[in-house]
């Protein structure tokens, strides 16, 4: 299954739901198309001025350019998710993930889609980390797997 | 500028920039200028830490990542020679923290800061203005040191409205042309002929011409001017020299015809400075908008104001279409044209109180120039909102041009 | 075709970014590799670097983690030669992954065993009747 990741550009995350047969849904594939497409030259990240504008599926216009900007990227994510992990209270994290009212927001979004979710803390010791990776593989088990990669 | 300088190292604190699609407007805006953009250096346990050391917590890691990096500027960790601070229009949160961060690095720096707030509607065209006046800050602390005019100079201010001339000659305007702006380089023509007619010179008389304003580079070229400098830079030089504030703190506003700026200036070079322009709400052109209406010349469109109350007007828009709507209902129900003119000059004010001033700190003087100061209801305007008293030195439309003729007699002996 | 890179951190005893790049290279096909401070880059066509890593996961499972990444190696935009100075904001992201690495092994390892780990109760917030008690006691005290 389509797993959507939050933090969304989690190393662990990522590598969690892969390593247990599904597939993560993570920006970096979002921002690897963008940055791969032909024709548009809008370094870094060739994101436009009609992401913000696309951006208006999610939010008014008086949400500010940033936000509408990320949630053009998080759309395709959020379209494809079938289930989700997510982070509750991740450290810090940058660029896609680093603006408190995109994050809020599509957290939101993710409750309202109704699918398979878990929810974490973020581990603090190795006791932590255990029940992590045990918590993240049982939902990833009682999800179909996609295709399961040994 | 020669492409042989050095480039000047503008460190970017910013947070939404690349997701509003507007950060190649930004490094566009900054390659005109012959800058490099800089992202300082910082641990990762740095941004940790960040918030506790500032005080101010926030929600979004960008904006303590860009709190952060303040920090490497203000500690010598990394060497800048300006700061752009910049965050998404409308954003509450980093709004505080564009604000915050700015006063931090102008109480612990000398360092110049602009700080902006984009929309994606934002363009390289709109940053130029402003990364040409840091820059200069950064580059040109010699020439901004200059204190008197010498010789015969002349400096050309081409505003949206109007197009400003005068000639000097030993630290004295000798003449002065003041045109509508029309066609950019005919206007500029007539403002500068009827100057040198006034002060009794020719073209080569003039040992150094200096242009400013809108149109500052067609101009210059056309003029062969020795100076081209956006108004910002040129205006607090101006404002400073005419106001005899040479020293010291001090902050100018100039009210324009299409947009406005604010600049906190120390010793005559601009410190932090702002510039309106997402809303023509406070400009000239709504108090010019108000005098048509009021069937009076913009020239007396202050006076009347002076008589009048603003309190006596309810306005509910400070829009430029709507706030006018807004002074003619108020006619229309019976309000004196002498209010009406007072409510205007507030609005403006007010406008750019709330939109401008909040991104500078103002420190007394408080010098008013431009067209716009000259309507003795706006200065008066801003008296009562700032609750202190606004200086409109002599020849204050001129201001410009006056900045401009003073910085070009730098280059008389070239 | 839809190519797509591949970021292998190495956090392991038994396996050098070396030995991870060694054996990319040996896999031979049209794969661009290169290592880094914290592992091995790997850039080529989906399928077949989403094939080669399931190789190299078993070089060691426990010391071996993998993200895709956006941006391919070097890409001016995004490398801090080019950007004057800062990492890019990914570089803390990860330093923060990279720092739990280890207890995700341990887990990844408990998981293997078979070990259930069990819930610790988190703090609730102090009793406000018990929090009374307490200020009266410390009255008292005085």
């Amino acid at each position: 299954m389509k797993v959507f990741i939050y933090p969304t550009n989690s190393l662990i995350l990522s590598d969690l739901v892969e390593r247990f047969g599904h597939k993560p849904l993570a920006m970096m594939q979002v921002i690897g198309k963008k940055v791969r497409t032909q024709g548009l030259d809008s370094p870094p990240l060739n994101v436009t001025p009609e992401d913000p504008k696309f951006g208006l599926k999610y939010a008014a216009v008086e949400v500010p350019s940033g936000v509408r900007g990320r949630m053009a990227l998080f759309d395709p994510l959020l379209t494809q998710a079938e289930a989700a992990v997510v982070v509750v209270d991740p450290v810090l994290s940058f660029g896609c993930q680093g603006c408190a009212r995109t994050n809020e927001l599509v957290n939101f979004l993710l409750r309202g889609k109704k699918i398979p979710l878990l929810r974490l803390d973020y581990p603090k010791d190795e006791e932590e980390a255990k029940l992590f990776v045990y918590k993240i593989s049982e939902f990833l088990k009682s999800l179909k797997p996609e295709e399961v990669k040994k | 500028m020669t492409v042989t300088e050095t480039p000047v190292r503008i460190a970017e604190l910013s947070c939404g920039a690349e997701y509003s699609g507007i950060q190649p407007e930004i490094d566009s805006a900054v390659k005109q200028v012959n800058a490099v953009m800089v992202y300082p250096e910082v641990e990762t346990s740095e941004i940790e830490t960040i918030e506790e050391e500032l005080g101010l917590k926030v929600a979004s890691p960008d904006l303590k990542l860009m709190m952060a990096r303040a920090k490497s500027i203000v500690t010598g960790k990394v060497h800048v020679d300006a700061v752009f601070i910049s965050t998404c229009f409308r954003c509450a949160e980093a709004a505080i923290v564009r604000s915050e961060v700015r006063r931090y690095i102008n109480e612990n720096t000398r360092i110049p800061v602009i700080s902006y707030s984009f929309t994606e509607r934002t363009t390289a065209a709109t940053l130029l203005t402003r990364m040409e006046a840091l820059t200069t800050t950064a580059r040109r602390k010699s020439l901004l040191a200059r204190e008197k005019q010498t010789g015969i100079t002349a400096g050309i201010d081409s505003g949206s409205t109007t197009t400003k001339c005068v000639v000097m000659k030993d630290n004295k305007i000798i003449g002065k042309g003041w045109v509508p702006t029309i066609k950019v380089l005919e206007s500029a023509d007539e403002a500068f002929n009827n100057a040198m007619k006034e002060a009794g010179v020719t073209r080569s008389d003039i040992q150094a011409l200096g242009t400013t304003g809108y149109g500052r580079f067609l101009i210059g070229e056309h003029l062969k001017a020795d100076l081209m400098q956006e108004e910002i830079t040129v205006n607090s030089k101006g404002a400073v020299y005419l106001a005899e504030k040479q020293k010291g703190p001090a902050t100018v506003l100039d009210i324009g015809g299409m947009d406005n700026k604010a600049i906190s200036v120390l010793d005559g070079i601009p410190g932090m400075f702002t510039m309106g322009g997402i809303c023509a709400g406070a400009s000239g052109r709504f108090l010019e908008m108000t005098a048509k209406r009021l069937g009076v010349e913009i020239t007396k469109l202050g006076a009347l104001a002076i008589e009048g109350d603003a309190k006596n007007v309810k306005m509910n828009s400070y829009c430029i279409v709507f706030g006018i709507q807004s002074l003619v209902n108020n006619l229309a129900a019976g309000c004196t044209p002498q209010d009406v003119a007072a409510a205007a000059c507030h609005s403006v004010a007010e406008q750019l109180f709330e939109q401008q001033l909040q991104e500078v700190d103002v420190k007394e003087p408080v010098i008013m120039v431009g067209g716009t100061a000259l309507i003795e209801g706006l200065p008066k305007a801003v008296e009562e909102l700032l609750k202190l008293k606004v200086i409109v030195p002599p020849n204050a439309q001129y201001i410009g041009a006056v900045g401009a003729a003073l910085l070009s007699s730098g280059f008389i002996s070239k | 075709m839809d190519t797509i890179n591949k970021m292998i951190v190495v956090k392991s005893h038994k396996v050098l970014p070396s030995d991870v790049a060694i054996k990319l290279y040996e896999s031979k096909p049209d794969i661009f590799v290169k290592e880094t401070c914290y592992g091995v880059l790997v850039t080529g066509e989906r399928d077949v670097v989403e094939n080669i890593i399931l190789d190299i996961r078993k070089l060691d499972p426990y010391g071996i983690f993998i993200k895709e990444r956006g941006f391919s190696p070097g890409e001016p935009f995004r490398c801090r030669s080019f950007r004057h100075g800062g990492s890019k904001p990914g570089f803390h992201n990860l330093q923060n992954d990279d720092a739990m690495l280890t207890y995700i092994a341990s887990g990844l390892k408990a998981l293997d065993k078979g070990e259930i780990p069990v819930e610790t109760n988190k703090k609730k917030k102090l009793d406000i009747d018990k929090f009374v008690e307490i200020i009266k006691g410390s009255e008292v005290a005085k």
